[in-house]
């Protein structure tokens, strides 16, 4: 009788002492055994020659790293191409007014002025007396306040307050506060208008690229 | 291959009881490559890399409740136990059970070699022998090639097969005669002679 099926651990080194012995007592004897015991010992070392795959990725869980960094970097990643392009779209209207004016122009109201054209009316208004302000002021000929109010960035208010005073010269006073403060009004900043600053969103945007960057090699080096 | 007790190892260990995560992380590293290797095997290489790495997220979780002396075998045993379950779940071949009905191991069949060719009697001494080998295993029960690579690749001894397969002592020694049986019987029927390697 073969002890075929106890070649394995045999030769495993897994049988008790006296199965080993009993095995060892046959294979002196049998030489079909020695054969498939052979064959045997060819296939493990076979099995154990095969190459090894290797993983494309480490397999290792990252546990020591916070769970909130993985996102962070995420956020900071996104945020920074954000603020890219808000920089690019802002750095767009800020060196191309000119377009946006145009735009305006078309359709000139007495509020919608620019802040260097009320600045300087507004200056001119506060600092020379009205009195002088009609005296400076150039005489046109009647019927010209109606031509002239399409012109574009010259019809400022300070020309309409200007035509006004000339038509209704019997209360220079008035006009000339409602001018003021028409200026003053225009003189102050929009509330938000820092955002069309380029170099906020530059800034920002450096900001979060180093956040993004060095998160980033923290979770590598992890 | 294999840490010795009381080694940086069981240092590591015993810090990664604790909760240092660095320490788990070092660890897993030393075994990650062996890990791969066996769940590459036992599934192939696209379930492989999420099954490893569920593994050892999951080996970290119970970290503390862990009791045994070898991260090795009992890391080894997740992984293999998560492919057993994701083998079983595919359903594509089941014409192949897991673990076939026993039959007595001295009577299993011994597949006689071919006619002697010159070409082919040394198989063992070509890559041409380990395709075929890979070929056999893929084709054996599961839980047989799960028995197998642990003895015959990553060296496991019985009794931590049985630990990590739990099952008993008796049928790993079945499952790895019958195995091995497989795969050399495949080896015979393309010319290998057996005895030369």
């Amino acid at each position: 009788m073969h002890p075929f099926g106890d070649l394995s651990a045999y030769m495993d080194g897994a049988l008790s002492s006296e199965a080993r012995a009993s095995v060892e007592a046959h294979l002196d004897t049998c030489a079909l055994c020695r054969t498939r015991l052979a064959e045997l010992r060819g296939t493990a070392r076979l099995i154990a020659a095969l190459p090894a795959p290797v993983p494309s990725r480490s397999l290792v869980p990252r546990v020591s790293v916070p769970l909130w960094l993985a996102p962070l970097r995420t956020l900071a990643t996104f945020a920074s191409g954000a603020a890219i392009f808000l920089f690019l779209a802002s750095a767009v209207i800020a060196y191309f007014p000119r377009m946006q004016s145009a735009g305006t122009a078309s359709a000139p109201a007495p509020n919608a002025v620019s802040a260097p054209q009320a600045s300087n009316a507004g200056g001119a208004a506060t600092v020379a007396p009205s009195s002088q302000d009609f005296q400076l002021s150039p005489s046109p000929a009647p019927g010209v306040t109606t031509a002239r109010s399409p012109v574009g960035p010259s019809a400022t208010p300070s020309d309409a307050a200007k035509e006004v005073g000339r038509q209704d010269s019997g209360a220079p006073s008035l006009n000339t506060l409602s001018d003021r403060s028409r200026a003053v009004g225009a003189q102050e900043p929009a509330p938000f208008a820092f955002l069309l600053s380029p170099a906020l969103w530059l800034v920002l945007a450096i900001v979060f690229g180093a956040l993004s960057f060095i998160v980033g090699r923290r979770l590598r080096s992890a | 291959m294999r840490p010795e007790p009381g080694g940086p190892s069981d240092a590591l260990l015993d810090r990664a009881r604790r909760g240092d995560a660095r320490a788990f992380e070092q660890l897993a590293l030393e075994i990650e490559r062996p890990l791969y290797r066996h769940a590459a095997r036992m599934l192939g290489h696209d379930d492989a890399e999420d099954v490893v790495q569920d593994a050892l997220l999951s080996a970290w979780k119970s970290m503390a409740s862990f009791e045994g002396t070898s991260f090795r075998a009992w890391v080894f045993r997740i992984v293999t136990n998560r492919a057993l379950d994701r083998l079983r779940s595919r359903k594509r071949r089941p014409e192949l059970p897991l673990d076939p009905p026993t039959e007595n191991d001295d009577s299993m069949s011994w597949a006689e070699p071919v006619a002697q060719d010159p070409e082919l009697a040394d198989l063992a001494a070509d890559r041409e022998a380990l395709r075929v080998v890979e070929e056999a295993l893929a084709t054996i029960p599961a839980d047989q090639r799960a028995a197998l690579l642990l003895r015959d690749v990553e060296g496991f001894a019985y009794e931590e097969i049985a630990t990590i397969t739990s099952t008993e002592i008796g049928t790993v020694k079945s499952r790895i005669h019958r195995g091995r049986l497989a795969v050399r019987n495949v080896l015979i029927s393309r010319g290998w002679k057996g005895s030369s390697g």
